[in-house]
């Protein structure tokens, strides 16, 4: 009888149920980054690591040109697709939520969906239209223009892929926060004399930012390590971050400094989410939280 | 006033439309290409199946979509299953700590795939000493599939009254069998929503994948190599069916949803 | 004989609120029982903690002499009546119904034959094969009393069953509750927060106050000799004013109410000079017009009527007094065709009136 009522007891049921997924995530995500977070302090020699503890690979990561130039650009890149896909995605997740009426579900899994067929086949399909060959240079050729460079082959077309890979989260994660958004909040402040703009800035947006921060965070996030998209559409000078880093992963396989590179693009989009997570302000969002 | 509300909602409704020909024109496009010969500038079209019955007698391709077949059962089993589990724990209980058990579900969202990939990779290969295979590729699938399918539960069960559970249990049901005859007869549209997002991620993934499997092919590992030998006009093919696959099941996604709301006895919105 | 419920020193917190502190209780058997108190009073926690949803902290819980404090809700056979009904959705009324015959591997037969039975006693026939949302509030209310009644369960427990009903239902849900606890002999606890309807329904009943039982027994002895501040506020629509001691003997005490002098039962310590608190239900109040009317009555009060608002059944008669004070008396209807500023007298019994000593802190209504 005791064992009986040790089973319903509430802290145990949690545990039951909540803690198999947990330790799944600990076992076969977390831990797996600490290793590369050892492994970054090793070194690599003929395709084998050495447990010999140095701090090499960062000092190489961090000090040689042609690797910040490529972390540069990745931060560069992906604070503009970031920039362009909150601009891009509030007024159209703005429209779903407040003119969507009943089709708002559907609307927004419109703009969701293309995500799900993955990003290989995405790139592919973009690649048909943007590349040197694709439709609009095609177009462009035949009926006697110039090809527009910037589209063949260049940064300008990877941060076009990006937007399109990446903005489906955008839109959903501002969208879910206007879904809780009082739009009678706004009539309150026209009545108080704001004009349009000035009642978005002052109530719209902040009351959505928590919103809007969890979209930037999570294009960032793919945006700063992506290797697709450049490969395919960025062109000679288009290499980001993440193809220096696959590299190391594949043709010549020096691990360790691959390792360490993979814990400075883990280092730097943590620290980009804490310094997002620090414009919140838990008591001015409206946030009610979750569940009962 | 009334003037300029109604430009800017026909501005919205025009950058709305402009995204969908964005999000989709490429994705028709590449359709419109499967089917014809003259696949570079396709004007006049001339129509043709070829590029289908290739990618038919391909060995790699059903190698690929079985594996893919694979990955995708596995992971949406497994992300199902810990996400509804850790959304009902999530939910139900008044505990404390519960933050960090959603960080848990949650924070695969913020770590990359190509570091999901690589990390995996090092940690088979240098700490457990195993190569990757399918198996690892369907665990560390399902680490980041696990996120997506939590979130699709979560928004579904919060609408679920708990006191259900109460009621069966005060009326004889323990507590298994409060879930199989109550809860999941309620529910169940999250949970098949849930595996649903979780298979078409993991059907379709590249990064992770890649980096478990090595020389075994995926559908994505098979298209990402011929795209970078040059395209060959059977990846049309091949993109246009998962793409018709994937739409069809979001179809069947936004069925399941509109059950759901239905089932849980609220009016659809 | 064994109680068929008893609660011993029950204690229950949430977190820093201390929902139940030190509950006793027993229940008998064939009794109806009422558990009455204020929303947060820790009325529903009880109910919950009998049922077995919530675990004590402390003490124990016995059902029928057993001790079930440890065993889960599906191990007692206790019944329960759900605020909302929480009828399973995906179930059909008759599925309903058999839930609790099922989990307890009941034979088929058996489960038809008590459906027969309990659909008749709730009279339900004819609706087993609906679902529930194809049914009407008070449909619903009598299948989930049905599901509760099914398993001759050894206690029923119901919370609030009545809240989503309108008024016209509940007065007939009152009734056909009462019959069918006669009929099955069962005990029934019912939790409400409305006091008519815990007059009306049960025997015997509790008034609980911020996790505490204040008071325990049959209900007009709570309604007419209330031991604590809090019930002799809560029950009834009292008046409270405080008056001070002038001369104590034989177990009554003089009072002096800004120059008016009351007599009053004694019932606890207290001294000449000290000030009492008073809770005279205003519907224990005669309104005399003439002053003779009230020469039985030894509380006698002069004063003006200043409104009386017809409410059916009686009228709300606002009363200045001589010396200032303010009193409702609810009166009979007819009251309301008193003219406006009319002299009237208000007199009451020693028995009418509560005295309890003047209390720091501000604890009741």
């Amino acid at each position: 009888m005791k064992n009986r009522g040790l089973r319903f007891d509430p802290r145990i049921q949690f545990a039951m149920l909540a803690l198999p997924g947990a330790a799944f995530v600990f076992v076969f995500l977390v831990l797996p980054l600490l290793s590369i977070v050892v492994f970054s302090f090793w070194r690599t020699e003929r395709y084998e690591l050495i447990p010999e503890w140095n701090l090499e690979n960062y000092r190489i990561v961090l000090t040689d040109p042609t690797y910040l130039t490529f972390l540069l650009r990745s931060l560069v890149m992906a604070t503009v697709v970031c920039l362009a896909s909150v601009v891009y995605a509030w007024p159209v997740a703005y429209f779903i939520a407040k003119h969507g009426g009943r089709y708002r579900l559907v609307l927004v899994l419109l703009t969701a969906a293309p995500f799900l067929t993955g990003i290989v086949l995405r790139v592919t399909a973009l690649q048909q239209i943007l590349g040197p060959i694709g439709l609009v240079n095609m177009a462009l050729m035949t009926f006697g223009f110039e090809p527009i460079e910037a589209l063949m082959y260049s940064n300008v077309a990877s941060a076009i892929g990006l937007v399109y890979l990446w903005i489906p989260f955008m839109i959903v994660a501002i969208y879910l926060s206007l879904l809780n958004f009082d739009f009678e909040l706004l009539e309150v402040a026209k009545v108080a004399g704001a004009r349009p703009w000035r009642a978005f800035l002052e109530v719209t947006w902040p009351l959505n930012w928590i919103g809007t921060a969890i979209g930037i965070v999570l294009v960032f996030v793919p945006t700063f390590a992506a290797t697709v998209t450049p490969r395919f559409l960025g062109g000679p000078n288009g290499s980001l971050f993440g193809n220096i880093l696959e590299h190391q992963f594949g043709a010549t396989g020096t691990w360790a400094l691959g390792s360490a590179m993979g814990v400075v693009l883990f280092l730097v989009s943590l620290a980009f989410i804490l310094l997002i997570g620090r414009t919140i302000d838990p008591k001015r969002t409206g946030f009610t939280g979750i569940g009962r | 006033m009334g003037d300029g509300r109604r430009t800017s909602f026909f501005l919205q409704a025009l950058l709305l439309a402009f995204l969908y020909l964005f999000l989709y024109f490429p994705i028709f496009y590449i359709a419109f290409l499967s089917f014809v010969e003259n696949t570079t500038w396709p004007f006049p079209p001339l129509y043709t199946l070829e590029w289908y019955s290739r990618l038919a007698i391909m060995s790699d391709f059903h190698e690929g979509l079985f594996n893919s077949l694979l990955i995708g059962l596995g992971t949406g089993a497994l992300a199902a299953l810990f996400a509804t589990a850790g959304a009902m724990a999530l939910l139900r209980y008044p505990v404390r700590r519960k933050a960090l058990v959603a960080l848990l579900y949650l924070g695969p969202l913020f770590v990359a795939e190509v570091l999901i990939g690589i990390s995996t990779l090092m940690f088979n290969r240098n700490v457990l000493g195993l190569p990757g295979n399918l198996f690892s590729a369907i665990l560390s699938n399902t680490t980041h599939a696990l996120a997506f399918a939590f979130l699709v539960v979560l928004s579904q069960l919060v609408r679920y009254d708990w006191r259900m559970d109460d009621a069966a249990m005060v009326f004889g049901a323990r507590p298994l069998r409060c879930f199989f005859e109550v809860t999941l007869p309620s529910i169940w549209p999250a949970v098949l929503g849930a595996f649903l997002v979780s298979f078409l991620l993991a059907f379709n993934n590249f990064e992770i994948s890649f980096y478990n499997l090595g020389a075994v092919p995926t559908l994505p590992t098979i298209a990402w190599g011929t795209l970078r030998h040059g395209i060959e006009p059977e990846l049309y093919a091949l993109a246009t069916l998962v793409n018709l696959a994937v739409f069809v099941a979001l179809l069947l996604l936004y069925l399941l949803i509109r059950t759901g709301l239905v089932r849980i006895g609220l009016p659809e919105d | 004989m064994t109680p068929v419920l008893d609660l011993q020193a029950v204690e229950k917190r949430f977190g820093a609120v201390t929902a139940l502190s030190e509950v006793d209780l027993t229940i008998d058997r064939g009794e109806f029982f009422a558990l009455l108190g204020p929303s947060g009073s820790g009325k529903t926690t009880m109910l919950r903690v009998i049922a077995g949803l919530e675990r004590p902290d402390r003490g124990r819980v016995l059902v029928e002499g057993r001790e079930v404090t440890a065993l889960p809700p599906y191990l007692r056979n206790i019944g329960m009546v759900f605020q909302d009904f929480l009828l399973f959705p995906h179930k059909t009324v008759g599925e309903n119904i058999v839930f609790p015959l099922r989990m307890q591997r009941r034979s088929r037969a058996e489960q038809q034959e008590q459906l027969a039975w309990v659909s008749r006693l709730v009279r339900l026939q004819g609706l087993e094969e609906r679902y529930p949302h194809q049914l009407s509030g008070g449909q619903k209310q009598r299948v989930a009393l049905a599901r509760g009644l099914v398993s001759r369960p050894t206690l029923l427990l119901l919370d609030e069953p009545l809240a989503n009903l309108d008024r016209e239902l509940r007065r007939e849900m009152e009734v056909e509750i009462r019959r069918y606890q006669r009929e099955l002999g069962i005990p029934f606890v019912y939790v409400t927060h409305n006091q008519e309807e815990a007059l009306t329904i049960a025997d015997r009943m509790a008034v609980m106050y911020r996790g505490r039982i204040e008071q325990v027994g049959d209900k007009l002895d709570l309604y007419m000799r209330p031991e604590t501040r809090f019930v002799a506020g809560f029950l009834g629509h009292p008046n409270r004013f405080s008056a001070r001691v002038l001369e104590i003997a034989d177990g009554r005490m003089l009072l002096d109410w800004n120059g008016v002098r009351l007599r009053q039962e004694r019932r606890f310590e207290t001294r000449a000079g000290e000030t009492v608190e008073l809770f005279l239900k205003s519907e224990r109040i005669r309104l005399c017009r003439r002053p003779d009317e009230a020469a039985a009555l030894p509380n006698r009060v002069p004063g003006r009527l200043q409104d009386a608002i017809f409410k059916g059944v009686f009228a709300d008669c606002f009363v200045t007094l001589n010396n200032g004070a303010e009193l409702v008396v609810a009166a009979t209807p007819d009251a309301a065709g008193i003219p406006r500023e009319s002299p009237v007298t208000l007199a009451w019994d020693i028995a009418d009136a509560h005295a309890f000593p003047v209390e720091q802190e501000g604890g009741g209504s």
